[in-house]
């Protein structure tokens, strides 16, 4: 049996798996951030808002009250903004991974689009928010007149690690909450335990030598590397190779586990939308 | 290469099973979770269809014919993609149009024009595409001058209408509908009749779903009779239905 040629008019351009897959991911990356700054009227300052406010918590917390215990770097609010921004990405990556499958049910009920996507869309769509940010971190470079050192080129390197580890994360705990609910809460609480324990508000050298859980546990968290690079742009001495190497390889192990449990689990996902 | 050159086998599914948790609430182990999908099935899991194996040749309109659960949607979704067997291969060798859950794609904080390319878009259509049949798609949802307003606002049948509009106008050469034609008013319904009877006269394969006697014998062609959680008769529509009426006695 044929179809004539002629009953279907149009000639459609037939795009490769790669093509397709991309065309979908910037459309769902699209359909966030449109939802996001264009459905209310202060859509781009609430997404700094945030971590701008905690920046000035931190700031008024620990320099005014606090007087810093030992840390130097200054302008600390610059040092706190390079840390909080990137930080917001992962946390704001994260929380969002534990309602991935279950927030666009209805469409993976009804389109057979590769289902990474619903993971990889959240890591790009709150990547292109932290970039989106950039200007405020720049506005505080400029009015402090803090140093820019080379290693800001870095920052694709501590981009690519951050979206790698995002990415494994995402395919290790967006399929596993469809089954256990109660890992969304456990999310939560390991992200405000994550953020003290990562050298966010700190350098890596800040960590005390004379406390070995921490320490090891600190060597081995692939975002304390991470947060070393971007600072290092303002603090080029919170650069560590050996943390950054770190970090990168705890990233792949991340993605390597991630893909296990997702390529795994996924048949069990489908049938719980 | 275009759709339009696709010819033989369009849907194609090898001894095709798929089994469900009975009690979803159960407890679930991590072990259970990663182990193998060839084991044997547990006590708390029956297959909801299993042994399936049927190939639909393009230009062809089947009928899926059954009671509720003896697996219809299931297989529908198998057809479609959303879904993937534990045992067997479903394999679709063109770009499917799929009526289920139409609306789902929607994003009730966007406006109807925005609504239409994502979802259009989702399905594969480039923007070019979108913007040559916007008209098209809008005219057929008869949608008058709400292109601009937030879905949300929409009434129920027009929300309906305008995602009909867009799978309709996806252009691909499968057709996979389930039931929706049970939604809107007389007149739009036979309007979406007419629509899916101008598909199929342009060659396309189309699979449906339906509990609606008159609406198969009025597409359909062959019939696929799913009974006990199997394929109990792969035959012309018209035996098929008299077969399920001589078991069920419509």
């Amino acid at each position: 049996m044929t179809i004539s040629a002629a009953a279907r008019p149009t000639e459609r351009i037939q795009r490769s798996p790669v093509g397709r897959y991309r065309h979908s991911l910037w459309l769902l990356t699209k359909r966030d951030l449109h939802v996001r700054y264009a459905t209310n009227a202060l859509g781009y300052v609430w997404s700094i808002l945030d971590p701008l406010l905690m920046a000035g918590i931190y700031f008024l917390v620990f320099t005014v009250i606090f007087h810093r215990g030992g840390i130097t770097e200054e302008p600390y609010i610059v040092f706190l903004l390079s840390g909080m921004l990137p930080w917001t990405w992962f946390n704001g990556a994260v929380s969002d991974f534990t309602r991935a499958y279950s927030r666009d049910a209805k469409l993976i009920r009804s389109v057979a689009i590769p289902r990474t996507i619903w993971i990889n869309r959240i890591v790009l769509s709150k990547g292109i928010e932290y970039l989106f940010s950039l200007p405020v971190l720049a506005f505080f470079v400029i009015v402090t007149g803090a140093q820019v050192h080379w290693q800001l080129a870095l920052m694709p390197l501590a981009l690519l690690i951050q979206a790698v580890l995002l990415i494994g994360l995402g395919l290790l705990v967006a399929p596993l909450v469809m089954f256990f609910r109660d890992l969304e809460r456990v999310v939560r609480l390991l992200l405000r335990l994550l953020f003290y324990v990562s050298a966010v508000l700190y350098p890596a050298t800040a960590v005390p030598k004379d406390f070995p859980i921490f320490k090891v546990f600190s060597d081995l968290n692939p975002l304390v590397g991470l947060f070393g690079i971007y600072h290092s742009a303002f603090f080029p001495n919170d650069l560590h190779w050996d943390l950054v190497l770190s970090s990168a390889i705890g990233s792949v192990i991340f993605l390597i586990i991630g893909w296990l449990v997702y390529s795994r689990t996924i048949r069990s996902v489908l049938k719980e939308m | 290469m275009t759709t339009s050159t696709t010819t033989g086998t369009m849907i194609e599914a090898t001894d095709v099973g798929i089994r469900f948790k009975r009690n979803r609430s159960s407890r679930r182990s991590f072990k259970d979770l990663f182990s193998s999908r060839q084991r044997r099935s547990k006590p708390d899991e029956f297959w909801a269809l299993r042994n399936v194996s049927f190939a639909v040749p393009a230009g062809e309109a089947v009928g899926v014919v059954g009671r509720n659960g003896q697996g219809k949607s299931t297989l529908l979704k198998l057809v479609a993609g959303v879904i993937l067997p534990d045992e067997g291969t479903v394999e679709v060798k063109a770009g499917t149009a799929p009526l289920i859950e139409i609306t789902g794609g929607f994003v009730d904080d966007l406006s109807v024009r925005d609504n239409v390319y994502l979802t259009a878009g989702l399905h594969g259509m480039s923007k070019a595409e979108i913007d040559e049949r916007f008209d098209d798609i809008t005219g057929f949802a008869d949608i008058g001058n709400f292109l601009d307003t937030p879905y949300k606002h929409l009434s129920s049948g027009m929300k309906v209408r305008i995602a009909f509009a867009v799978i309709t106008q996806l252009d691909e050469p499968i057709l996979i509908v389930d039931e929706v034609l049970a939604v809107g008013d007389r007149m739009f319904r036979e309007k979406c009749y007419k629509r899916i009877e101008e598909m199929l006269s342009q060659g396309r394969t189309m699979f449906f779903v339906s509990h609606n006697e008159k609406e198969i014998r009025r597409f359909c062609t062959r019939g696929l009779y799913l009974n006990d959680h199997g394929l109990a008769l792969d035959s012309d529509i018209d035996s098929v239905l008299a077969r399920y009426n001589i078991d069920y006695g419509a």
